[in-house]
């Protein structure tokens, strides 16, 4: 069962009850634009220094939630996606540059590519592809073994991973649904077993234009 | 129409990259990147969806405002869903103060980060960062039953480098 069909049952079962729903999952949409598009679906987004080297920070993004093991190597990212990290480094929550990516290729034999961080040349809903040449490109991991690129002091990956999310989800449900009162303890991580596709980058935090940042992610795709 | 003409545009620029790559000569090799053709190229995109903080679209924005949450800016959070989320964590049983600070905390829906500071969930976020039980003590405060979930790490280890997620569950 799909991560979003999960939230969906949720949902579905909370609003029936008339409760209030509190919290599901990290971000896991009862959209109508998302549903039954799990590759422009954002799961969950990281902003971290890194742990190796204290001038850089890493962001993460991770689509497509709930692949079963069965499917590790054969879920990819789709070519009509624009993954957009979006950044701003004045406090007005306005992207003041962005970070995109997005994927060639189909099967096992995409290839990832990074433009930015630059300026976007439009705000807001609306987006382009960064004109000029990327700043990074990678294979994508679709193995345990991770694919990693540097260039321009930036490392890139993109593949499949462990799903880092984690939640007692179901026991969440039967507390919606009623059917308990309280967490259990030590509670089980509906998450766990499960794997994402996900695009981690690691670069200089100068490249970001501030120390104080907003961080948030994007999926776009073309208007038809 | 007017995908038609961008993507036979993307694809003579391709040709003309491969064409121009043909023409290098030998002292000037061929360097990546490859020049590859996306089919994003030269179009106009609109998002589908976005995201700041965990869980707060998913709490707090109401299902009929769901798809106008995904395809907005967190610019416009204040104005739009500033006033949702203070009604939500007042029926959760905060009192109005406490409610609207917490709400200013989380519109707009961004995830703040000060790379001077250690980073731990709401100064940016970690993968190993309990980030929902930081939200349940968040919104239902001293209420043992509700403020922890106890799962408190994941179940699979994060690597301690690059890229720090762990490898995949494979059969």
């Amino acid at each position: 069962m799909s991560r979003k069909v999960v939230l969906t049952l949720l949902l579905v079962a909370a609003a029936g009850l008339g409760v209030t729903r509190f919290i599901t999952a990290s971000d896991h949409k009862d959209s109508m634009l998302l549903a039954g598009d799990p590759a422009a679906d954002i799961a969950d987004i990281y902003t971290f220094r890194s742990p190796t080297n204290p001038a850089n920070v890493v962001l993460a993004m991770t689509v497509s939630g709930f692949i079963p093991p069965s499917e590790a190597s054969t879920t990819f990212f789709d070519p009509n996606v624009l993954y957009q990290w979006k950044i701003d480094n004045d406090g007005d929550a306005v992207e003041d540059l962005v970070m995109q990516a997005f994927v060639t290729g189909t099967g096992g034999h995409q290839v990832m590519h990074f433009r930015g961080p630059a300026k976007a040349s439009e705000l807001g809903s609306t987006t382009r592809v960064i004109e000029g040449p990327e700043t990074a490109t990678v294979a994508v991991s679709n193995t345990a073994t991770p694919i990693a690129a540097t260039r321009n002091g930036m490392t890139v990956f993109a593949g499949v991973r462990d799903d880092p999310f984690f939640f007692d989800l179901v026991q969440f449900k039967k507390i919606i649904a009623g059917q308990a009162t309280s967490f259990r303890n030590p509670g089980v991580d509906t998450f766990a077993g499960t794997n994402v596709l996900a695009i981690v980058v690691e670069l200089p935090s100068s490249m970001l234009g501030g120390t104080k940042l907003g961080v948030w992610g994007s999926t776009s795709r073309p208007q038809l | 129409m007017k995908r038609t003409a961008c993507r036979v545009a993307s694809l003579l620029a391709s040709l003309m990259a491969i064409a121009a790559a043909g023409c290098q000569n030998s002292s000037a090799p061929i360097t990546s990147p490859r020049i590859e053709a996306s089919v994003l190229m030269h179009q106009q995109m609109l998002q589908e969806d976005r995201f700041g903080l965990p869980a707060i679209a998913t709490v707090f924005i109401p299902t009929d405002l769901r798809d106008a949450y995904n395809l907005g800016s967190p610019s416009g959070d204040v104005a739009t869903f500033k006033s949702l989320i203070v009604a939500k964590l007042m029926a959760f049983g905060q009192d109005a103060a406490s409610a609207n600070a917490l709400a200013s905390a989380l519109s707009p829906d961004v995830q703040p980060i000060d790379l001077s500071q250690p980073s731990n969930f709401l100064n940016g976020r970690k993968p190993s960062d309990d980030v929902i039980t930081a939200e349940l003590h968040l919104i239902f405060g001293s209420n043992a039953a509700l403020n922890d979930d106890h799962v408190d790490a994941n179940d699979a280890p994060f690597l301690t480098t690059f890229p720090y997620l762990a490898g995949p569950h494979v059969q």
